[in-house]
């Protein structure tokens, strides 16, 4: 099949607006990480209890982000449908830029910035997560360029190689990010069942966000897209992905509810305060059960605006999914003395709260708008996107 | 040399020097390994905590604590440092309002989770037991704090401005810390400060592998108990009257 790619002209005035919006925004966040690497972290909403906030939560978002490449390069690259070849560059380009986002989310999170590129490979322990993460990240980041490349250049055989290590080193990013909590000795983090529940609800967020980006590239230069394209992506491959998710985080919660040890655990998740309402309404109600009828029904399943508004809703609850893997474990405490009470002098013992600080959003938005410009001019000085998407006619 | 032979050669050559370079790396990258040729090798320093001789409304040990390590205090528990604290516990069952004053501090894991966490080994265990950070090396990704079950680590979010001892370094922000048993004065020969301070004779400090030491006989003969022994952790702080 072969497709016509080119650049964007980027020349129109709401293109030279968004993209100085977020370079003001990438300013911004390099500002607050710059405030913060001075006077410390207490700029966050951060403290000595719940030492993981809103960078860590974001952090694992975009790498979850980066899973709607997996998607489409495993349809065209593994599965030979050739119908997606057209979105493959945008896919590619997109992992490698939430990639980034991942690991410059992790970054500005540190304490010492400053020793960041330095100790870790110095003194690499290969027991931790985030010793084993970060070479997975720009690993894949490595692997989506020489893609890419194969891509630009149609070097067929490189393609059908690159893609098809994509998709097995993507399955490795995705089930390290959900091991750092995993395998760590806290009652909400640990879990088998996380790192294969991360994969799903990333594949989630990522076939969302493929649809979500692809319809507004094409929409947004005028180009025109088949819509059979856009639906196939949304009915059956996201709404199965969402029922994956659910299903799995059913079983994980159903686990921790009915096991005594760990039964006033579950109960503070699913009902013990704000994270509650999060996963009830953010998550199950609005990014899972909603969207997945909303796929299954013919009548929305099959009409683009439908499909665009589920994509939307369950990128929104991935999001709150990413934020409930963090928080809740941390400020839920430890059961130090089963059966006893513990009341505290001097640290905050028992349940704590966490709030987001204005630096954090900041500094979350900068990350934002740094890849949202490169976005941008990756669509403007790279031939990325496909001038016609069309359904081959034999299918 | 035609290309097959010169990809072999150069193959073999790259496994090789890969398998030369890289089995030592490896090998280096257990923080759970000490250092068997060590002069602290040999020793398991433990401390033994009888909470039927704490007095609830003594603070010695916490004050010592904070003013021989130049511990953090900002009066703001969001980030005040606490190496060694105190918490009351009250059982859920009894009817009556009887509280228990409990001392807490890093508990020395013969199995540290921090340790196995921390991807640059700043945080990693002596070859005496002693579970220290590296404050030269940490780069604040506060991932021990996340794995340690005892919440017994802390982290610098602010400058510390207090500096009582300046023998002992204080810590810049952004990096993690908690109790290291006084490592610098064990070094000289004298006991963790908390130790000397608590006149009330509630707190036993000594080599546990040394069968004579009265941690020993305390572990071997009283009914000690250790927090959540269940995690596998294998702490080595042993309460008495828990």
């Amino acid at each position: 099949m072969q497709v016509e790619f080119s650049k964007i002209e980027g020349r129109s005035t709401p293109f030279w607006l968004a993209a100085a919006a977020l370079a003001a925004l990438g300013i911004a966040g390099i500002y607050a990480t710059y405030l913060m690497s001075v006077h410390g972290l207490y700029l966050t909403g951060m403290t000595n209890r719940v030492p993981w906030g809103l960078q860590i939560s974001m952090a694992i978002f975009y790498i979850g982000l980066s899973a709607g490449s997996l998607v489409v390069s495993g349809l065209y690259g593994i599965f030979g449908q050739v119908q997606y070849k057209p979105f493959a560059r945008i896919a590619a380009y997109l992992a490698m830029l939430f990639l980034i986002a991942g690991l410059l989310s992790i970054l500005t999170d540190q304490g010492r910035i400053d020793r960041v590129f330095v100790k870790p490979f110095t003194y690499l322990n290969i027991t931790s997560m985030f010793s084993i993460n970060p070479s997975l990240y720009s690993g894949h980041v490595l692997i989506c360029i020489i893609y890419l490349w194969a891509l630009f250049r149609e070097k067929g055989t490189l393609t059908k190689i690159a893609s098809f290590t994509v998709c097995l080193w993507a399955i490795g990013t995705h089930t390290g990010t959900g091991a750092i909590f995993a395998f760590v000795p806290r009652e909400l983090y640990n879990s088998s069942l996380l790192p294969p529940s991360f994969v799903a609800a990333a594949l989630s967020s990522g076939a969302a966000l493929m649809i979500l980006v692809k319809v507004a590239v094409f929409r947004g230069t005028g180009r025109p897209l088949d819509e059979k394209l856009v639906i196939w992506l949304g009915r059956p491959l996201l709404a199965v992905f969402l029922v994956c998710t659910l299903y799995l985080l059913l079983i994980e919660n159903a686990h921790r509810f009915y096991l005594a040890e760990s039964r006033e655990a579950g109960m503070f998740f699913l009902f013990g305060g704000l994270h509650s309402l999060m996963f009830w309404f953010g998550l199950i109600i609005f990014g899972c059960v909603i969207p997945a009828i909303l796929l299954f029904v013919r009548r929305t399943g099959t009409s683009v605006p439908w499909v665009v508004f589920s994509s939307a809703l369950v990128v929104v609850g991935v999001l709150f999914e990413r934020f409930l893997i963090v928080i809740p474990g941390l400020i839920h405490p430890p059961e130090l003395f089963p059966g006893w009470e513990v009341s505290g002098t001097v640290l905050w013992e028992g349940v704590v709260d966490y709030s987001i600080s204005f630096y954090e959003v900041l500094q979350a938005l900068g990350v934002v708008g740094i890849i949202g410009f490169a976005f941008l001019m990756g669509l403007k000085f790279l031939p990325l996107a496909p001038t016609e998407a069309k359904v081959l006619a034999a299918r | 040399m035609d290309r097959r032979e010169f990809l072999k050669k150069s193959g073999a050559a790259i496994a090789g020097t890969s398998g030369a370079l890289g089995l030592p790396l490896l090998s280096a990258c257990d923080p759970n390994t000490a250092r068997s040729d060590s002069p602290l090798a040999g020793r398991k320093w433990g401390m033994v905590i009888d909470l039927n001789s704490c007095q609830s409304d003594c603070t010695a040990c916490l004050d010592a604590c904070r003013e021989e390590n130049n511990v953090a205090f900002h009066d703001d528990k969001r980030w005040d440092i606490h190496w060694i604290r105190k918490v009351n516990i009250r059982n859920k069952e009894s009817e009556d309002d009887v509280e228990k004053s409990v001392i807490l501090l890093c508990n020395h894991c013969e199995n540290p989770p921090c340790a196995q966490v921390c991807p640059v080994q700043a945080t990693y265990k002596r070859a005496d037991g002693i579970v220290v950070v590296d404050q030269h090396r940490c780069i604040g990704c506060r991932y021990c704090m996340v794995a340690c079950p005892y919440n017994a680590r802390f982290f610098n979010y602010k400058e510390n401005e207090e500096w009582p001892n300046t023998a002992y370094p204080k810590r810049s922000h952004g990096v993690a810390e908690s109790c290291h048993f006084c490592a610098h004065l064990l070094d000289e020969g004298k006991g963790p400060a908390c130790v000397e301070a608590c006149e009330a004779g509630a707190l036993y400090f000594g080599d546990l592998n040394d069968p004579e030491s009265e941690v020993s006989e305390l572990v071997a003969n009283a009914p000690v108990r250790r927090i959540r022994d269940d995690w596998g952790t294998e702490p080595k702080v042993y309460y008495l009257g828990l």
